[in-house]
């Protein structure tokens, strides 16, 4: 089973025919790889630089993609493995936790999703990478648990252990948060 | 019953087994505790989406929309550096900045070559289309422009793939007057799409000498035009360039 989301997109198996195809099917999913590139990244203008960075990637390597895989699925796999990258590459975790960010490039959401918004983004980004990736591929992306295991290289088993700590980890975190501003 | 987080969590994402499902179902049933974990999970999910979801709702920035259609990062507008230093330029774009001096005095398919023997020429006509002839065909099948020399009769410029799927290639030549045009593969000739001579050949003698060799760095902007209209993607680049080549262009 899939949760919802998963077919809400141009998807199409078997028929990566020509490339100006496959750029178009890109362009239909910038949508979604924007939103889970959000999930990892915390600050908007990064996640954008990490969907371009997975975009152009994914053209430079689209005879990697199979026909039979799911072209979201493999998307999210370059977006997941450029974020690795990036993350060792600038040491971003540092940059994570820097007080500057917090409170930033929150969008116009009105004042009091604001403060909501905010604080789950702000748990969200104290997950270790793993955890919020499991979380992003299937909370946020709606993807089962199956092929959230696919897209990040690991058995079930760990992708749903990696799930529950994220999960256990954010409710805690949300509920320390919810009481501070009450 | 007693079930494991995981378990419970599973059964908020809709990943159990119907077996397994209904015997969480009726645990629920019995035990306020269990559905109350049961609803934080499923709160917490749609918490995430709500927050995220609104993502979706925005355009995405153009520059995301350029990078999947391949536009090159020299036309895009916004362009921003990206997290990771960008790929090699691509072949022959950035001389495309230094085109603005180039004056265009017109496209000139056909007309032109009429006092010029058949052979010689560089087009001909050919069941009423222009096609590359000598020299000029020669070159667009042999040359890369990663390896031609500055002494060419015939420089290439940028080679791309057409909306249509055939290769394109730009060139200048040195025939009266500096010229420009853009090529286009069809079987096994290529066919001119767009012809036009350089003011700048012009200016300094008929024959051109003293311009000649900048004649690799000149494009009409009829010919960028042509170029715009028909290409799809980015120009490729040296190594593709030439594997096109080994593929004779098919």
């Amino acid at each position: 089973m899939t949760g919802p989301g998963v077919n809400s997109c141009t998807d199409v198996r078997g028929m990566h025919a020509s490339l100006d195809q496959l750029r178009e099917q890109i362009v239909d999913l910038l949508p979604r790889l924007r939103r889970f590139a959000r999930t990892l990244a915390r600050d908007p203008h990064d996640a954008d630089d990490l969907v371009q960075v997975a975009v152009e990637r994914a053209l430079a390597r689209s005879e990697q993609l199979r026909p039979e895989s799911r072209l979201s699925s493999w998307m999210f796999g370059i977006l997941r493995n450029a974020w690795i990258d990036e993350s060792r590459a600038r040491g971003r975790r540092n940059r994570i936790f820097a007080p500057e960010e917090l409170g930033e490039n929150v969008g116009d959401a009105s004042s009091e999703s604001h403060a909501e918004a905010l604080s789950l983004q702000d748990a969200l980004a104290r997950l270790p990478d793993e955890q919020r990736t499991a979380v992003g591929l299937v909370l946020v992306e709606g993807l089962s648990y199956k092929e959230a295991a696919e897209i990040m290289g690991v058995p079930i088993g760990t992708l749903t252990s990696r799930l529950a700590r994220g999960r256990d980890a954010l409710q805690s975190m949300l509920a320390d948060t919810t009481g501070a501003m009450q | 019953m007693n079930f494991s987080e995981e378990t419970l969590m599973a059964y908020a994402d809709n990943e159990l087994d119907s077996q397994t499902r209904s015997a969480v179902e009726a645990a629920m049933a019995n035990d306020p505790a269990i559905a109350r974990r049961i609803a934080q999970h499923k709160a917490l999910r749609d918490r995430l989406k709500a927050t995220f979801d609104k993502v979706l709702d925005e355009p995405p920035p153009q520059r995301l929309v350029d990078a999947a259609r391949g536009v090159p990062a020299i036309r895009r507008e916004g362009n921003v550096i990206p997290l990771r230093r960008r790929q090699a330029p691509r072949t022959a774009w950035p001389q495309w900045a230094t085109m603005a001096a180039t004056l265009v005095i017109g496209v000139i398919i056909g007309q032109f070559f009429l006092r010029m023997p058949t052979s010689g020429a560089p087009v001909a006509a050919r069941n009423g289309q222009i096609l590359a002839n000598g020299t000029l065909a020669q070159a667009l099948s042999d040359q890369l422009a990663s390896t031609q020399t500055p002494d060419a009769p015939v420089k290439i410029g940028l080679t791309f793939k057409s909306k249509t799927g055939h290769y394109c290639r730009t060139f200048t030549m040195h025939a009266s007057g500096t010229l420009a045009g853009l090529a286009c593969r069809d079987h096994n000739d290529w066919r001119v799409q767009v012809l036009a001579q350089s003011a700048q050949g012009e200016s300094n003698s008929t024959n051109g000498g003293a311009s000649y060799r900048q004649a690799g760095s000149e494009m009409p902007r009829s010919v960028l035009q042509a170029v715009d209209d028909n290409i799809s993607g980015a120009p490729l680049n040296a190594d593709a360039e030439a594997s096109a080549r080994g593929a004779r262009w098919q």
